[in-house]
């Protein structure tokens, strides 16, 4: 994922004219349409009255405006709460991440030594088996270092996901080397080459991986579910599920805190969505 | 910039010949990259390795998780190869991490590649789509089951093409396409993502060569694309193996293994035999059997593409 | 929510008159006197409890456990609930690693599986205001006593315990020309006429279902087979241990519980929008005419259905019979238990805290109507509760029902059932094979968990 100067992407190989264009647009954005349906039904359902969402036809632009669903829905329980916990949570998962998944894919990708390919397999392996199993193990480990109902134990076993260290390994492994070996020839230190050669060249991967990260730690359901049994390290998805179970709740309410827990992680795609681009050379793109 | 040999600017010390210079130079370029690599290890060793290990030396004993783990050598084993349950879980397994990690692969690359087409908007479409990935999973279970009602929103689109009600979910032969639908769905704008970052860091010079041979849209993407995308596409395909071999949320939620066994696979069998049935030593049998699977598949896949990954890197 | 919002002010004396009062109640508060000062004695103790999530039974047991900690300062509860299917695994994982509640509510068809591990404790129940076992045994239905009491010991101390009903809807009913109370299907036969009656369909498809099961959760699926597989002549398990669904009579249960669908076409058993917390959506939405279903608060009514709910357009009766013999529900409860693993003293303090819970049946029957509780004496003669609409079946459910199988491997048995089920409702297996099968499952089972 090397930067590309803007320039030199504008003719691209891929590039359409004429009437192609056209029906290109077309069908790109039909087909947007059509993958986002869901997202949308879910955000249209948000604003209607609870019944709406059983009755099965759907009302795209609802009639009958409810946009207190949103306040309702947040006084029902401790949400506010919640959205903290778990926004916290997720970024220390993140900051965790970003750094140590860099420097385990980095070495990974660029130091060859005997048996790397085997250190990588191994670093998969966390990812076959899976939590369900090792959750009273994991659980007895925060318990023992007295984690538990705290967001270090609610962060901890999240802090480097082998995902990231694959993505980053990934990523860096289509560095030319001779930039590298250049540096160190010139007598620069290994961590100065990491951060002012490397690091540049893979923005698009730190983008993602912050982003991947993040939401994966706010989707969490299970393991919170096991660490906390106290209300106030609560996080979203806990609450999200026992809001759902209270009949009282309008089904339309669920959504809307659906809905504003997308928002978060949205933001920091937003926030990160510059760095990919220009990583991408899409800053030509309108 | 030209490489300059090693010998020249490198520090020596007085009397050392270069290549003396040059294998401690070497050392300690390994001993970074392992430095690098340490705190990553002492985490797994401390967080997942550990539990690992517990978990599969509890598959040898018989455990309920309020008395102590009884050894009772390989009878979780021999149990589950008699289990029809367990027989049928594991080729749904098999099934819907196969056709998921197929169809993530292939929509994820679709993806990116019309993406990729430049055309006006793309990059508003592509933000769009990647928004879907964003969702909650308890939301996206929600909607996703009241669209594939009987009379919910997809059927409703598919009655002008004259297909009569679908029972998608409860449906022995639709449930599992269903759920891998659904799945792919969800992740697929993940690997766009990732395929389209790749695609962006081709070189230009082997496509205006192709070009200019007068090579067609496909011969161009057959011949040149897909071989120099080989890395990333071994890189989606482990990962989007390995998460789908973990999903358990969305067919537990969706349809609860249901109708009978149609959607039951292993992350949910696991579920259920340790914390519905309190047999953690059969849950984790299961676990070892899953996470054989896993690592024969991730070890193939290895072989295959690391070759290429030295051509290329 | 934790006991933060612990207040020390000292509460007002009960305010309402003692004459009606029930005489339990009297030795309860009695008993709770006694017993204050005593624990007053023994200094400060922390306890901590967990229950599941409803809308009305856990603000009520919450409101319980506060006003005991006001009159008890020196004991302290740490109150936690978690969702109703999440709560049995939280006390799991709990008990694994050591963590787990000093009491907690047991759904009460999980006690087998505690009492055969041991995990909860025997009660005292001179501590609880009896004075002696027989006199616990007259004051509770024998469905409740067959599952938490053991050997003479008694392991829970109930809260509500209710069975099913088949909630009519009467406005359906009287526009098909039937009448609620004489055409109440109260034997099986009946049943599916009547549900056929009340179905409406547009073609295919179906406006009105006469009658619907719900199939989102095993346990319901338990629920509602329980009783016909019972009054159909069948057994879960012979007195060998072995499962016996799959015999005559258990194939005769299934194809009763199919024929709604299948043969009366009252019923489009893939066509629901039951959720979980609702599973009786399709009737609150008035999609079907009857549904069989645990007694239903009116707010649950309320927030889907307004109209029905302030209109009172519908009425519970008992099941249908099978073969001429009267309808049997499926009664189930929930129970206070003790952490086996407790120490002594705080075993103690549950037992005074949940003798004072209990001890106001008008209270709780204020708060979480139309549930039931367990005992039988001195709180159903209240003006208030014989006020409510058609509490004689609400109460003949609970006293003349069934109990479900006792057996440790209960959410085994209730999976292989759901599944069965699944495939002979929504894929039309052969209903022999797959009991079969099923059986098979339910055996394998129990031999591993023996072994």
């Amino acid at each position: 994922m090397t930067t590309i100067p803007s320039e030199e992407v504008a003719v691209s190989r891929w590039q359409l004219t004429g009437w192609k264009r056209g029906l290109g647009l077309v069908l790109l954005l039909a087909f947007t349409i059509a993958f986002i349906i869901p997202i949308l039904w879910m955000v249209t359902m948000s604003f209607q009255a609870g019944d709406k969402m059983f009755q099965l036809g759907t009302e795209w632009i609802p009639s009958v405006w409810h946009p207190e669903n949103y306040p309702n829905a947040l006084s029902r329980a401790a949400f506010a709460g919640y959205f903290l916990n778990s926004g916290v949570v997720s970024l220390v998962v993140m900051a965790g991440n970003l750094i140590f998944c860099t420097l385990a894919g980095y070495g990974l990708a660029k130091f060859r030594f005997p048996g790397d390919s085997i250190v990588l397999l191994l670093i998969l392996s966390t990812l076959m088996l899976p939590l369900e199993v090792t959750l009273v193990p994991t659980f007895l480990i925060i318990y023992n270092f007295g984690w538990m109902n705290t967001y270090m134990g609610l962060a901890g076993p999240l802090l480097i996901d082998a995902f990231g260290v694959f993505l980053m390994r990934q990523s860096m492994l289509s560095i030319p080397n001779d930039y590298i070996e250049a540096a160190r020839i010139d007598g620069a230190g290994e961590i100065r080459i990491l951060l002012q050669i490397i690091l540049p060249q893979c923005t698009p991967a730190l983008a993602v991986l912050a982003i991947i990260s993040f939401r994966d730690s706010w989707d969490q359901f299970l393991w919170p579910l096991t660490v906390v049994s106290s209300d106030a390290y609560r996080t979203f998805p806990l609450g999200l599920v026992q809001f759902g179970e209270d009949y009282g709740n309008p089904p339309s309410e669920q959504l809307a805190i659906a809905v504003l827990a997308t928002i978060p992680v949205f933001l920091l795609f937003l926030v990160f969505q510059r760095s990919i681009n220009r990583g991408f050379g899409l800053s030509g793109l309108k | 910039m030209t490489i300059q040999t090693l010998a020249s600017p490198v520090r020596t010390e007085d009397g050392d010949a270069p290549a003396a210079v040059a294998s401690r130079f070497n050392r300690r370029i390994r001993r970074w990259g392992l430095i690098f690599i340490a705190p990553t290890l002492l985490f797994l060793l401390i967080f997942k390795y550990g539990p690992m290990l517990w978990a599969i030396g509890l598959s040898f004993t018989s455990y309920d998780m309020v008395s102590q783990p009884q050894y009772i050598g390989l009878q979780n084993y021999r149990l589950l190869l008699e289990n029809p349950v367990f027989l049928e879980t594991l080729v749904n397994t098999l099934v819907y991490v196969g056709a998921s990690t197929a169809l993530m692969t292939v929509a994820g690359l679709g993806l990116a590649l019309a993406i990729n087409t430049r055309v006006p908007g793309a990059r508003h479409c592509m933000t769009a789509i990647f928004l879907t990935n964003l969702m909650p999973i308890i939301a996206v279970c929600l909607v996703c089951r009241l669209l594939l009602h009987p009379y919910g929103l997809v059927n409703q689109m598919l009655a002008p093409l004259g297909i009569e009600r679908i029972d998608w979910l409860t449906n022995e032969a639709t449930a599992m396409p269903a759920i891998v639908f659904v799945t792919v769905w969800r992740f697929a704008p993940y690997f766009m993502v990732v395929f389209l970052a790749a695609l962006l860091a081709l070189p230009d010079d082997y496509f205006e060569a192709a070009e200019l041979d007068g090579a067609g849209v496909f011969r161009r993407f057959w011949h040149i694309t897909l071989p120099l995308l080989m890395p990333t596409v071994f890189f989606v395909v482990v990962v989007s193996a390995l998460l789908s071999a973990r999903i358990f949320l969305m067919p537990f939620i969706m349809t609860g293994g249901g109708p009978g066994n149609a959607t039951r696979v292993l992350s949910m069998l696991i579920y259920e035999t340790g914390f519905s049935y309190m047999k953690m030593g059969q849950a984790a049998a299961i676990s070892v059997v899953l996470f054989a699977i896993m690592l024969v598949f991730t070890t193939f896949q290895m072989r295959l593409f690391m070759r290429r990954e030295q051509v290329y890197s | 929510m934790d006991n933060s919002e612990n207040k020390p002010t000292v509460r007002a004396a009960k305010s309402k008159g003692v004459t009606r009062r029930d005489a339990l109640a009297l030795i309860g508060a009695a008993g709770a006197a006694v017993a204050s000062p005593a624990l007053a004695q023994a200094g400060r103790i922390n306890l901590s409890f967990w229950t599941f999530e409803n809308p009305q039974q856990r603000p009520w047991l919450h409101k319980r456990v506060r006003q005991y900690m006001e009159k008890n300062p020196n004991v302290n509860v740490e109150f936690q609930w978690f969702t109703f299917a999440d709560l049995g695994k939280k006390i799991s994982v709990g008990y694994a690693t050591g963590t787990a509640p000093d009491g907690f509510v047991s759904q009460d068809w999980l006690m087998p599986t505690w009492q055969a591990k041991g995990l909860i404790a025997p009660l005292d129940i001179q501590k609880l205001g009896y004075s002696s076992y027989k006199a616990f045994a007259d004051d509770f239905p024998e469905a409740f006593l067959a599952g938490a009491t053991k050997d003479g010991k008694v392991y829970g101390f109930p809260t509500w315990f209710y069975g099913f009903l088949n909630y009519l809807n009467v406005k359906h009913f009287a526009s098909v020309g039937l009448d609620p109370e004489r055409d109440a299907p109260l034997s099986w036969e009946k049943f599916g006429e009547v549900a056929k009656q009340l179905t409406i369909k547009d073609g295919n498809r179906f406006t009105r279902q006469g009658f619907k099961f719900a199939m989102h959760a095993p346990q319901w699926t338990m629920v509602q087979f329980n009783p016909i597989l019972i009054g159909a002549g069948g057994s879960w398990f012979d007195a060998t241990g072995k499962c016996t669904i799959n015999n005559a009579a258990g194939v005769k249960a299934m194809k009763l519980r199919a024929s709604i669908a299948k043969e009366y076409g009252a019923e489009d058993p893939a066509e629901s929008i039951a959720t979980n917390p609702l599973p009786q959506m399709d009737w609150l939405k008035e999609r079907a005419s009857m549904f069989w279903c645990h007694p239903i608060p009116p707010p649950a009514i309320q927030s889907q259905n307004p109209a029905m709910a302030t209109e009172r357009y519908y009425r519970p009766v008992q099941y249908a019979g099978i073969d001429g013999k009267p309808g049997i529900s499926t009664t189930y409860g929930f129970n206070l238990v003790i952490n086996a693993r407790a120490p002594a003293e705080k075993q103690a303090a549950l037992h005074d805290l949940y003798k004072f819970i209990m001890s106001d049946a008008e209270d709780c029957w204020g708060d979480t109507q139309p549930f039931p509780i367990a005992r039988k004496s001195g709180w159903t003669d209240n003006p208030k509760v014989q006020s409510f609409p058609q509490i004689a079946e609400v109460l003949k459910a609970r006293d003349q029902g069934v109990f479900l199988p006792r057996t440790p491997v209960y959410n085994e048995l209730a999976d292989a059932v759901h599944r069965a089920v699944q495939r002979v409702m929504l894929n039309n297996v052969d209903i022999q094979a797959t009991l079969n099968e099923a059986a098979a499952e339910v055996d394998r089972a129990t031999a591993s968990a023996r072994g």
